[in-house]
């Protein structure tokens, strides 16, 4: 644990590393550089993304996080830095979100998955390429978020989630982002949230069609869209017949993305108790109010 | 009999060429026979066209909802004035 002493010395440094930058507008802005994050890191034995903090405590800017600001505000990039996500799968959806939140500045990401990459996979898994075949997917996406922002921290299980498994995997998450293929899996997913207090951020695709929405413990979920006893429920749909193309996965994983964002900084409304569906050939997305 | 809307969405309302219909029905099983003989062909037709080939009939292969709630938990299938059904293709992949 940091002594107050060592917190001091962390927020003096960083004061001390700070550059003067000037907006558009001509008002004056603080930054820290990557660089400088990195030093002060070292030299005071903390994680990188506790730099960042400390100085968006200080009104300091963290150069990587300049274009964030403007949405979610220091406070909200501070509350994404203190805060884990999991994604529950790492292909397409997953695959998409897991390289959103780590540039968005989310502070520990939680990445589960047993699977590994194969051929098909290529056409819409963005961590998948020719090099990585066969390997396993939260290798790849481990080192993919290091190369990406040294501040987010990583846990990896590579299991699938079950009800057994669901608290141990999940249970530090603010948030939790569906990666899934499958909706026996995602009833699963969904059962553990609900246990566990976290809200679900669910999605599918199938061709051009998408639909997302985020369950909170108490809204309404997948049992108004698919009904109950989910033992009735369907285990595919028409991504079967129609694929999943790389622009639709890319399109409703960054929503996805989005939804966690809300979550956690409390900036904008989730899409609760309503499916939002998006329809990429037509450039259409709605929203059905959902009924118990 | 009521007078309810049918709202398509997403690849059902493209392939389909319209947002929405109106008909006259008792309950739900009549709406669906109704849409069934007004859209199904298209809706297969235009899927054939697509390179995907579909059996049965709308209701086989699409999610839908009457006033926000699946079918498979309504309460009761009566239709009254106003309701509107929501249809759109499950999309389940990742």
């Amino acid at each position: 644990m940091k002594s107050n002493t060592a917190d001091e010395d962390i927020r003096r440094a960083v004061a001390e590393a700070a550059e003067p930058q000037a907006a558009p507008d001509g008002k004056p802005y603080l930054i820290i550089s990557l660089k400088m994050t990195a030093s002060i890191s070292r030299s005071q034995g903390v994680p990188a993304k506790e730099v960042e903090i400390a100085a968006l405590k200080q009104g300091i800017i963290p150069s990587r996080y300049l274009r964030n600001i403007g949405t979610i505000g220091l406070d909200g990039q501070i509350k994404l830095l203190q805060s884990t996500v999991a994604v529950v799968g790492a292909g397409g959806l997953g695959g998409t979100a897991i390289e959103l939140l780590a540039r968005q500045g989310v502070g520990h990401l939680i990445i589960i998955d047993d699977d590994r990459f194969s051929e098909q996979n290529l056409n819409r898994q963005i961590m998948c390429t020719e090099g990585n075949l066969r390997k396993y997917k939260v290798t790849v996406a481990s080192r993919r978020v290091k190369e990406i922002n040294s501040a987010t921290t990583i846990t990896t299980f590579r299991e699938r989630l079950t009800g057994d498994n669901a608290e141990k995997l999940l249970g530090s998450a603010r948030a939790v982002v569906d990666g899934l293929d499958n909706l026996s899996s995602r009833l699963i997913v969904e059962r553990a949230c609900r246990q566990l207090a976290i809200p679900y951020v669910y999605a599918s695709i199938g061709g051009f069609s998408g639909q997302l929405m985020t369950i909170f413990p108490g809204d309404v979920g997948l049992s108004s869209l698919y009904g109950s006893p989910s033992s009735t429920v369907p285990e595919q749909g028409i991504e079967t017949r129609i694929g999943n193309p790389p622009a639709t996965v890319a399109m409703v994983a960054a929503l996805q993305v989005q939804e966690a964002v809300k979550i956690i900084t409390g900036v904008g409304a989730p899409v609760r108790n309503q499916i939002l569906l998006v329809d990429a050939r037509a450039c259409v997305v709605d929203r059905i109010e959902l009924g118990r | 009999m009521a007078l309810i809307t049918v709202r398509f969405y997403s690849l059902w309302r493209s392939y389909l060429g319209t947002d929405d219909t109106t008909l006259q029905a008792d309950d739900i099983q009549d709406a669906l026979n109704q849409l069934e003989d007004k859209f199904g062909p298209r809706l297969r037709e235009n899927l054939e066209i697509a390179g995907v080939h579909l059996d049965g009939k709308i209701q086989d292969y699409s999610l839908i909802l009457l006033n926000g709630i699946t079918l498979r938990n309504l309460k009761s299938t009566a239709l009254k004035e106003g309701d509107v059904l929501h249809i759109f293709p499950p999309s389940i992949g990742g």
